[in-house]
């Protein structure tokens, strides 16, 4: 698809070029009636014959000078031109004596006689984009054409950069993937994956990252010890689109990776956890589920000997210090602002905005379908509905800025860090894998929380249970009613309507009653 | 050690990814259409070749999961609109805003 825009766009230019030739044929056509200045005469004569009527004498007093002075040949057309002279000449006759000699001294020549008698005709103005240069008039879309042409260019540059940096972290990390997970590389709709050979040739499972978006490029890696699976995802500044590479520039904004693994249920402690960069643990703790409902207060991260830029949202008191340890704080203090964020959580379930596609796309994993996000709104509501527990992802996602170090360009600095990161990444997931609760009141504390959340979650789910019955209750009486008023049976109306008053009657009698034994 | 282990394989599912809250390629297309319409209807230049730009950019912006033929569609939509108003009115564009 995106090499066939070239196409497009050569085409487009090719139609611009016709639209420009039609527009100057047109130009001529509009316009080709004044350029045979010939005609004119033809047209202004034709009232001369009219007009010659009440000047008989004159002419015929001209005439013998006429025939003096021009040649048998000019004769007949010096008359006319002289009639025609006599037609727009004022009444008055001594004027028209002034005239007759000055035409008549002039008259030897056709060109004079004919420039003397100035035809009164009106000259209206031509459209000014219409005369001279007409190129010039078109600035606007000139303009218009430069623009697009700096956005296709900047299109194809951000692109091609996007692309060479998203293969620099994949060559840069394969090696070590290669070691550590049996499947590197899955875009979902492969179906056989068995033998190293059939992955060799295989051309779904490239030798490369699975490109999302021009700016997205996601490697999922599965098969390894303590982790079901791990996505890496580079989220690149959308250098493709010059308003957002614009954008890019005043809010500085990085290119990011994240890894996102995967774990089952055993392999994880139940604990939420977060460590964060100030501007990002405050849209984390508003925009998270599980951070906004275990972690209550965020703070600084400075008595773990970080930089005071950081700050922890933690559930577990203890869960800090033990995941804090010596090697992360190396790392920080080696790749100074590379480390976005660190989330470990057990009870991960997205975004708040976005909670309810979340959930109805795990719920319907649960049950081993594969359906994109885009269900629609009462399934979602159904299989939410449906479901007594929630369904919760247990996740370490980690995120590095990819930031040009020491005056490097990013590509360097990318192609010498990447495989850093990774080791970090798999060194923090073994760590999480292999901690447990020291203390049984953690763990206590821990089954507490989770215990509330369920009920708040239950109570919801409860809730709105019971609105969709009303609903639906509501929805069934009003059918009801239309059919029995489309029925046009009194007899019928009256019975229901008496239903619909005993129903009423229910209804009201149990308040009824509690206020009796309540007086009593 | 060998850490890898074939048997713990799971599948990728396209709903794993992080979605973020990008609805402008969408947004984008729209604006394309809706432009395009305006300026075929009413005549306005600059219409068209505003919906040359939304197009492009929400083509720039769109996902490769997402349909190539909406994205396409925008974009022819927003030229013939281009080349039907100036057939019907060679005259240069003029931004009424700006005269």
């Amino acid at each position: 698809m995106r090499s066939s825009i070239t196409i497009f766009f050569v085409l487009f230019n090719i139609l611009l070029c016709f639209v420009w030739s039609a527009a100057k044929k047109l130009k001529d056509e509009d316009f080709s009636e004044f350029d045979d200045f010939d005609e004119d005469e033809f047209i202004v004569e034709a009232p001369s014959p009219s007009g010659a009527s009440p000047l008989p004498s004159k002419t015929q007093s001209n005439q013998p000078d006429l025939t003096n002075n021009d040649g048998p040949s000019q004769s007949s057309s010096s008359k006319t031109i002289e009639q025609k002279n006599n037609d727009d000449v004022t009444i008055d006759d001594d004027d028209d004596l002034m005239f007759d000699e000055e035409e008549f001294e002039a008259s030897d020549s056709f060109g004079s006689s004919s420039s003397s008698s100035i035809p009164d005709l009106k000259i209206t103005d031509v459209p000014h984009n219409l005369t001279g240069n007409r190129w010039e008039a078109y600035h606007c879309e000139a303009i218009m054409i430069i623009v697009l042409l700096i956005y296709l260019i900047n299109f194809l540059i951000g692109r091609s950069k996007n692309s060479r940096l998203a293969t620099i972290i994949y060559n840069s990390q394969h090696d070590l993937l290669e070691r550590n997970f049996s499947l590197v590389g899955d875009n979902g709709q492969t179906r056989n994956i068995q033998s190293t050979d059939e992955q060799i040739n295989n051309d779904i499972i490239s030798n490369n990252m699975h490109k999302e978006s021009e700016s997205l490029y996601i490697l999922w890696c599965s098969g390894r010890i303590s982790i079901e699976s791990m996505l890496i995802e580079i989220r690149f500044i959308k250098r493709q689109c010059l308003f957002n590479s614009l954008a890019a520039l005043i809010k500085s904004i990085n290119d990011m990776i994240i890894y996102t693994i995967d774990y089952t249920k055993d392999d994880i402690e139940t604990f939420v956890f977060c460590l964060a960069k100030k501007r990002s643990a405050v849209k984390l703790h508003r925009d998270m589920n599980d951070l906004s409902q275990f972690c209550s207060e965020r703070k600084n991260a400075d008595k773990r000997g970080l930089s005071g830029n950081y700050q922890i949202l933690s559930e577990i008191g203890e869960v800090s210090s033990s995941i804090i340890d010596n090697r992360v704080v190396d790392f920080i203090d080696k790749f100074p602002d590379a480390l976005e964020y660190i989330h470990i959580s057990d009870q991960y379930t997205g975004m708040k905005v976005q909670n309810d596609n979340q959930q109805s796309s795990s719920n319907s994993s649960l049950n081993n379908t594969n359906i994109t996000s885009n269900t629609s709104n009462a399934t979602q509501q159904q299989d939410a509905l449906n479901l007594s527990e929630r369904s919760v992802r247990r996740v370490l996602i980690i995120a590095f800025n990819l930031i040009a170090f020491n005056d490097r360009s990013l590509q360097v600095t990318t192609e010498s860090i990447s495989s850093d990161y990774l080791r970090f990444v798999l060194y923090l997931a073994d760590r999480i894998n292999s901690y447990r609760f020291t203390s049984k009141e953690s763990k206590t504390k821990a089954i507490k929380n989770r215990q509330r959340i369920e009920e708040q979650f239950l109570k919801n789910v409860y809730q709105q249970r019971q609105e969709q019955a009303q609903q639906r209750r509501e929805e069934k009486r009003r059918a009801e009613k239309e059919k029995i008023m489309q029925s046009d049976d009194p007899e019928k109306q009256r019975k229901w309507e008496e239903k619909e008053h005993k129903r009423e009657m229910k209804r009201r009698q149990p308040k009824m009653k509690q206020m009796k034994i309540k007086a009593m | 050690m060998d850490n890898r282990r074939p048997a713990r394989i799971h599948r990728f599912r396209p709903a794993l990814i992080t979605q973020a809250d990008d609805a402008l390629p969408d947004y984008m297309n729209l604006m394309g259409m809706i432009f395009s319409m305006c300026s075929l209807m009413l005549k306005i230049k600059w219409c068209a070749w505003v919906a040359i730009f939304a197009a492009l950019v929400g083509f720039a912006n769109s996902r490769t999961s997402d349909d190539a033929k909406q994205v396409l569609s925008s974009f022819m939509l927003s030229i013939s609109a281009v080349v039907v108003t100036y057939m019907q009115n060679p005259a240069p564009m003029t931004i009424p805003f700006m005269q």
